[in-house]
């Protein structure tokens, strides 16, 4: 017996940044809307991640002082963030970033979630089937062995995997295996010391040393710690090449996604008992919080009415239906070795089509987040949160239109 | 001008072999006073720079050894490194 969960206007499917956004935005306009979300959250990489900085948020300027580049729910974002952690945006380089906190986080997602009346939020519930009838879109749902479906006139897809393509059977992209974005295992340590650039660099030298002596793995090279912004927590993030038992990384395969998460806490844990062994400033750190599952920076991709590329933010170019500004320069993790930025010739910001939001030939479905229509070099810079927030806001308010 | 294996490279030598290792990006005129760690030597990459500085130079360099003044230039990262193998 399947349950029916009732009629929607607008269904969206992930609760990520992008995924509330859309939610959001869609409950605001007026449409009857359900949010779905695997998790106990929302928040995705944020939070279940423990990705601790909105990217993207500003435009990029030479002079100080940052500038929010699209206003709407992104700038209330960054009011809330900041209010809840007392942490402005910070200029990294030639970045504004706002750190932000995970803990936090889930906090004010719940509060925007739960002030929508027009909104409904279903946490642990996974997508599991998807069919076309007549004029209304037919969605199954699982949670543990029961199933429910619901019907709706519209579908976001922030999945951030593209999990509505594959249910329909649609066009979509995934970059060869050795040019994906590697994947990132983000975990918090209580510890005392300062994490300033001197710490960093003896922190660097010390875990060298903990490889060259064959106490480390040497995955620990990969990685950096950043101070969480509350006292005595830092955050560490660990970047793995993702290639797991001499097979390629592929973020849909549940083994290999099994592979990253043994061993992001496996060298994690390593690092950690190494670094309070071996550095009296460590001496008394543990780790205090692990991520509900590692981060993914990119997976499969919709191909829709427009593909946005490298080309296209490169030259900062402009469209008649550009509903965002993407704004971060495309980030290269195709290595396990930290990122290479590729900036736009002249520091501008590049508009984001509707059209990239919009699958070639399906009425009442928009996608949102990292999986929208842009080939490997542009998702490199859409992908962050501070992006996912404004193409979220910008399907939810196509989906209820 | 090409950095040779286990000889102590001069300052446009460790630009050139930064670039090639991968190491961090640095325009072909960056001055040999430049900054490294405005330029992008952040903590990860010097831990990549630790492991390539030994295995070309044949040198390890210490955690002590890692500090500001001695990363900050090609200048100065070419001085510890000559310093440590002599």
């Amino acid at each position: 017996m399947i349950a029916d969960h009732g009629r929607f206007d607008v269904v969206v499917i992930g609760g990520g940044s992008a995924g509330m956004a859309a939610a959001i935005t869609a409950a605001r306009s007026g449409a009857r809307t359900i949010l779905i979300e695997r998790h106990g959250y929302a928040g995705g990489m944020g939070t279940a991640s423990l990705v601790h900085s909105f990217c993207g948020l500003y435009l990029l300027r030479r002079e100080p002082g940052a500038v929010i580049a699209n206003p709407g729910f992104c700038g209330e974002i960054e009011q809330r963030m900041s209010a809840a952690t007392g942490i402005g945006p910070q200029r990294m380089g030639r970045l504004d970033v706002l750190p932000q906190h995970p803990v936090e986080f889930v906090r004010i997602a719940d509060e925007m979630l739960a002030a929508e009346p027009m909104l409904e939020t279903l946490f642990h519930a996974e997508v599991c089937g998807i069919e076309r009838d007549a004029d209304e879109w037919r969605i199954s749902l699982t949670h543990r062995t029961d199933c429910t479906r619901l019907a709706s006139s519209s579908i976001v897809d922030a999945s951030g995997d593209a999990v509505v393509a594959a249910w329909l059977g649609r066009e979509c992209a995934v970059a060869p295996a050795e040019k994906l974005q590697r994947p990132a295992y983000v975990f918090g340590v209580r510890c005392a010391a300062a994490i300033d650039e001197a710490a960093r660099l003896r922190i660097s030298g010390r875990l060298c040393e903990g490889i060259r002596e064959g106490l480390l793995p040497p995955e620990a090279l990969g990685l950096t710690f950043r101070a969480s912004g509350r006292l005595g927590e830092v955050f560490g993030t660990l970047d793995l090449t993702g290639n797991m038992n001499g097979r390629d990384f592929d973020p849909l395969d549940a083994s290999c996604l099994s592979g990253l998460e043994f061993t992001g806490r496996q060298v994690a844990a390593a690092v950690v008992r190494y670094l309070a062994g071996h550095d009296a400033t460590w001496s008394d750190s543990y780790i205090s919080h692990w991520p509900a599952r590692a981060g993914i920076r990119e997976s499969r991709r919709w191909v829709g009415e427009y593909v946005l590329t490298g080309e296209d933010l490169l030259e900062s170019r402009h469209f008649d239906d550009e509903i965002a500004l993407a704004t971060w320069p495309m980030e290269m993790r195709e290595t396990a070795k930290g990122p290479k930025l590729r900036f736009p010739t002249e520091d501008l910001p590049a508009g984001i089509p509707l059209r990239c939001l919009k699958p070639a030939g399906i009425d009442r479905l928009f996608v949102a987040g990292r999986c929208i229509s842009a080939d490997h070099e542009a998702q490199a810079s859409i992908r962050v949160m501070g992006t996912c927030f404004a193409t979220g806001e910008a399907a939810g308010r196509a989906a209820a239109g | 001008m090409r950095a040779t294996k286990n000889k102590a490279p001069n300052p446009t030598e460790l630009i050139d072999w930064l670039n090639d290792e991968g190491l961090v990006e640095l325009d072909w005129d960056f001055p040999e006073e430049g900054d490294l760690i405005a330029a992008g030597l952040d903590s990860m990459a010097v831990m990549q720079l630790v492991v390539a500085v030994e295995d070309f130079f044949g040198v390890e360099l210490t955690p002590d050894n890692l500090t500001r003044t001695n990363l900050e230039s090609p200048r100065k990262l070419a001085a510890l490194i000559a310093s440590k193998m002599s």
